[in-house]
């Protein structure tokens, strides 16, 4: 995609996006070139499946003299701005009902059991079932703080995703809660763009009808709730939070002008093709990052397929599902390396978001200074299905939270820890996610 | 003569003994245990017991036809709304569907539209009323009653026409009157009367928490199991007249509209669900090994099967099970004959072909279910076994257990799939889940990972002995051919369509509560000669479908 921008006079750019752009510090800031500190703090989750490839992915080297391994080769540019975490376990994941995969996709953001349930099969017991994840993830933790005064909270972005059960589901708002991701970019531009840059009156005129039909339909959902049993009640109570959503958020300006530019889509391919991944993936990144640059929110995840899916990586010359090839031996020389060989592709990917991020300056520093991505994955190993020794990657510059150019290794810390650090590097002060009882407080050794 | 006096009334026709059918209904959920006896079962099917069933949101097949047949709009503005969350292989279980802030947003934008369409010719939306003039509130109240009536699928109570006037009101003051008519279509386009079925009952609950559903409620209940649609002016008017309340005048509706256009579409649905034939979009197969593949096949595959259970299901005079899974027929065009190497029409054109009853039987031989339970680059005994025991036996096969290290059989030349998988048999770990699964999947060995008959598989001739095991549909066959044959008679695969109808067509798993539902329509569907038809009907007449215990427990 080319993020060409649309010729719109200042007025209209500083007014199309609602009306009262004019005036916010964040834009004021932007014209003025002030100090990085200005500028909000972002966050996202890079989410690839079925581990990697341990000795393929580990640096070698010491905490600040270190060289990057084959998998986060491609990642050399920005080695200033990452964190690789060696030696943090999923505790949580081998606690509460589910499968490994089940476990460790749901567990990922969430640092807490999985809830009991009869939604969803899983290990070799046809009388065990599970439910959804069973509380909130660490990136809608984080949108309830960062996200409300922008138009959507958060931005949950699919590639390929697919499927629609417990083991596709990283984002939940709470438990029983999950969020699907948007896996075709003319959603998530419809859902971006489409609307921010009409004339001022029109946009106006919108607002002013969806607020008072959003009243109307909140109406209805309130007059509803009393005559319904407790489940059903608690359903559409779900629903209408969804609504009430939307309505607090129609004077969010968004912000056109500066760096932030309407993306132009072209003609996407078609979002559940094999082939198509790669392509799906940049026009999704590229989209993030103007969402971003726009402030149309601050937290967003990236999810790279599900960890069952059969996804087949032919354009690295491979024949064979990515989750067939996570359980070969790892004597099978071949294998092993198209397992490195989808690591690295990967790896390349989130240089490609980080390329994009660092392209969008703010102030003195770029918006890659004032974001935090978390790469995380289900599981370590794909063979043995363990949630120990999980192969992090923190990268950005978190607004000067956290102290890059490292390599950590832990000692068996648990990844609720990790969560509790993520959030504090946020501004969100916490002393425990998830499960209490896999956590002991904040990771140390990550901040300045 | 609403409620309780009514249903005993009813119920009196239709007794049964249970017991013959209930041994038997625990087999559908027999997993590894099934030499152990099955599970004693009250035979008494006297008291009312439906399943609790929660509140039902449409699903974007159901909004785009409710949609088509609300407003005329046949762009399927649903395709880009959120995938539903699937659950039993289903996209339309209720406990599973929840309300993001995305879907909110799509929801609205999709109102907007429709209402913006809606708008542009009011004479048709509102004949005889001039919105602008003087007297329109009296009009425009016709207008939210008419239209309300068929949005919310029952007649609008006083508050609400109010208070969907008042909307108008507000519309047409700050902007014009169709902009007032837009609006109120928008609000109704997001309600949850419209976008849920909204199940309150009679006023008397015939016990705590059960109630019957009102003749409104029956109408919807039947259209959206019959036509995944709202219903027409006949099933409002029916409901009006209180005319759908006993089981013999909603059998007559059922059956009436089993013979509309409408109910084909949304019976093929529950077969592409049901056959995971989903995966013919997203599966990825590899051109090297497969020269004969094409992306241009995906769609012939589809059709194939779509036109097949169509035929069988609303043409064929035998309508049934048996029909579904060992016709020798299929419905191919030029190219998709070409595939199957077989004689075939000329065009694009699906026509029915017969077939070497040797080679193909049914929907289990069709290439969309064969190439879906494969993998890229070869057969897979694993899949296709899995799909036969969750889909037609109803037998969960589960996930391999947590930490155990699994190595898959790899493609070696000179080696038969067969003889790689044989290790699952002498791993100990791997032998108990597998021998579930592996051993109905060698009968399949004849068809290659896109569909297509072999007799040799790595240059040795193909051996596709295989067998059934710990379920009531024991057996052991030579091909898939025999397979199908023996799976169409068997009691355990009836019943089990008979489940996999129920999921579906109530939105919802079997509950304990419904057993006696179930043993009525296991019986039916055994009385009618296993005919799909009348098990569709059958699903309209039970204490499950007729009654309603609130559900959807938090």
């Amino acid at each position: 995609m080319s993020a060409s921008r649309r010729l719109l006079s200042r007025r209209a750019l500083l007014r199309g996006a609602g009306g009262v752009a004019l005036g916010l510090p964040f834009l004021d800031a932007m014209s003025r070139s002030a100090s990085a500190t200005t500028f909000p703090k972002r966050f996202i989750v890079f989410f690839t499946g079925l581990g990697t490839v341990k000795d393929a992915w580990v640096p070698q080297g010491t905490e600040l003299d270190f060289t990057l391994s084959e998998v986060l080769a491609p990642l050399a540019p920005f080695k200033e701005k990452l964190l690789v975490l060696e030696g943090i376990d999923m505790e949580s994941a081998y606690h509460g009902p589910g499968d490994p995969h089940q476990q460790g996709i749901g567990h990922a953001l969430t640092g807490t059991e999985l809830q009991e349930g009869d939604l969803f099969p899983y290990a070799c017991n046809p009388n065990a079932k599970v439910g959804w994840g069973g509380g909130i993830s660490v990136d809608q933790f984080l949108a309830s703080h960062l996200g409300a005064s922008t138009k959507l909270g958060s931005l949950e972005l699919g590639i390929q995703v697919q499927n629609a059960n417990v083991s596709s589901r990283i984002s939940y708002l709470g438990p029983g809660q999950p969020v699907p991701p948007e896996d075709d970019p003319r959603n998530t531009w419809n859902r971006l763009f489409s609307e921010i840059a009409s004339d001022p009156d029109s946009a106006a005129r919108r607002r002013a009808h969806r607020r008072r039909v959003l009243d109307q339909v909140m109406g209805d959902y309130h007059n509803l709730q009393g005559k319904l049993g407790a489940g059903d009640r608690e359903k559409l109570e779900h629903h209408l939070e969804a609504v009430s959503e939307i309505e607090r958020r129609l004077d969010a300006p968004g912000t056109i002008g500066g760096s932030c530019a309407i993306p132009t889509l072209g003609d996407p391919p078609e979002p559940f093709v094999n082939d198509n991944y790669p392509e799906l993936g940049r026009l999704q990144i590229d989209q993030l990052v103007m969402a971003l640059a726009c402030d149309l929110t601050r937290v967003a995840s990236l999810q790279w397929a599900s960890t069952q899916a059969g996804k087949v990586f032919t354009w690295l010359g491979q024949n064979e599902t990515h989750h067939q090839l996570s359980h070969s031996s790892p004597t099978d020389e071949t294998r092993r390396q198209q397992i490195v060989d989808i690591g690295r592709w990967h790896a390349e990917q989130l240089a490609y978001l980080l390329d994009k991020l660092a392209a969008v300056p703010e102030g003195t520093g770029t918006l890659l200074d004032s974001t935090l991505i978390l790469w995380c994955t289900d599981i370590a190993v794909g063979q043995t299905h363990a949630r120990r020794d999980m192969p992090y990657v923190l990268a950005g510059g978190a607004g000067g939270a956290l102290e890059m150019g490292r390599y950590l290794r832990y000692q068996g810390n648990s990844h609720n820890d990790l969560l509790v650090a993520l959030c504090n590097a946020m501004d969100v002060d916490v002393t425990t996610f998830g499960n209490p009882a896999y956590c002991t407080g904040k990771l140390p050794g990550l901040g300045v | 003569m609403e409620g309780s006096q009514r249903r005993a009334q009813d119920r009196g026709g239709r007794r049964f003994p249970a017991t013959a059918f209930a041994a038997l209904l625990v087999a559908g959920v027999c997993g590894g245990a099934c030499e152990d006896a099955p599970a004693p079962v009250d035979s008494a099917c006297g008291a009312l017991s439906p399943g609790g069933a929660p509140i039902r949101r449409m699903t974007r097949f159901e909004y785009n036809n409710t949609v088509r047949d609300l407003l005329g709009d046949d762009t399927q503005p649903a395709r880009a709304f959120v995938p539903e969350e699937e659950v039993l292989g289903y996209n339309n279980q209720a406990a599973a569907l929840g309300v993001t802030q995305s879907l909110a947003e799509q929801y609205m934008k999709a109102a907007e539209r429709l209402a913006e369409q809606a708008v542009v010719d009011l004479d048709t939306l509102m004949p005889g009323c001039d919105a602008e003039g003087e007297d329109a509130l009296s009009c425009v109240d016709g207008f939210v009653r008419g239209f309300g009536r068929r949005a919310f699928r029952r007649p609008l109570d006083a508050g609400e026409v109010a208070r969907f006037t008042e909307l108008f009101g507000w519309g047409r003051e700050a902007y014009d009157a169709p902009t007032g008519i837009a609006l109120v279509i928008q609000g109704m386009l997001q309600s949850p009367h419209f976008l849920y079925r909204v199940e309150l009952g009679m006023p008397d609950p015939v016990e705590k928490d059960v109630v019957q559903l009102s003749h409104y409620e029956i109408a919807s209940r039947l259209s959206y199991l019959l036509w995944s649609s709202m219903p027409d002016e006949a099933l409002f008017d029916a409901a009006e007249a209180g005319q759908l309340g006993t089981p013999g005048e909603i059998r007559a509706m059922a059956e009436r509209m089993l013979e509309d256009p409408r109910a084909r579409p949304a019976v093929l649905e529950f077969h592409r669900q049901w056959l995971e034939l989903k995966h013919v979009d997203l599966m990825t197969k590899d051109p090297g090994t497969y020269p004969a593949y094409e992306e241009g096949l995906r769609p012939l595959w589809l059709a194939e099967t779509e036109a097949f259970v169509e035929h069988v299901v609303f043409d064929d005079p035998a309508g049934d099970l048996t029909t579904l899974l060992t016709a020798p027929y299929s419905f191919l065009n030029e190219d998709l004959a070409a595939f199957y190497g077989v004689p075939g029409p000329e065009g694009e054109a699906f026509t029915r072909v017969d077939l070497d009853p040797a080679q193909r039987a049914g929907v289990l031989t069709h290439a969309s279910v064969l190439a879906t339970q494969a993998k890229p680059n070869q057969s897979s005994p694993i899949h296709r076994g899995k799909f036969v025991r969750e889909r037609l036996l109803c037998d969960l096969v589960p996930p391999p257990p947590a930490n155990l290290p699994i190595v898959v059989p790899e493609v070696q030349p000179g080696v038969s799939t067969r003889e790689r998988f044989a290790q699952h048999r002498e791993s100990l770990t791997c032998a108990g889940c597998h021998e579930l699964m592996d051993p109905i999947g060698y009968t399949f060995e004849h068809y290659d990972g896109i569909g297509q008959w072999r007799d040799m598989d790595q240059g040795q001739p193909v051996d596709a002995t295989g067998e059934v095991k710990r379920t009531h549909a024991n057996g052991s066959f030579d091909g898939a051919i025999e397979l199908a044959h023996h799976l169409a008679e068997n009691e355990q695969v009836r019943q089990c369509v008979v489940s996999q109808w129920f999921r579906y067509g109530y939105g919802r798993a079997e509950k304990e509560e419904d057993h006696c539902s179930m043993v009525s329509l296991q019986q039916a569907f055994a009385e009618s000669g296993y005919n799909i038809k009348a098990l569709l009907v059958e699903l309209t007449q039970t204490d499950a479908f007729r009654y309603r215990r609130q559900g959807g427990t938090p």
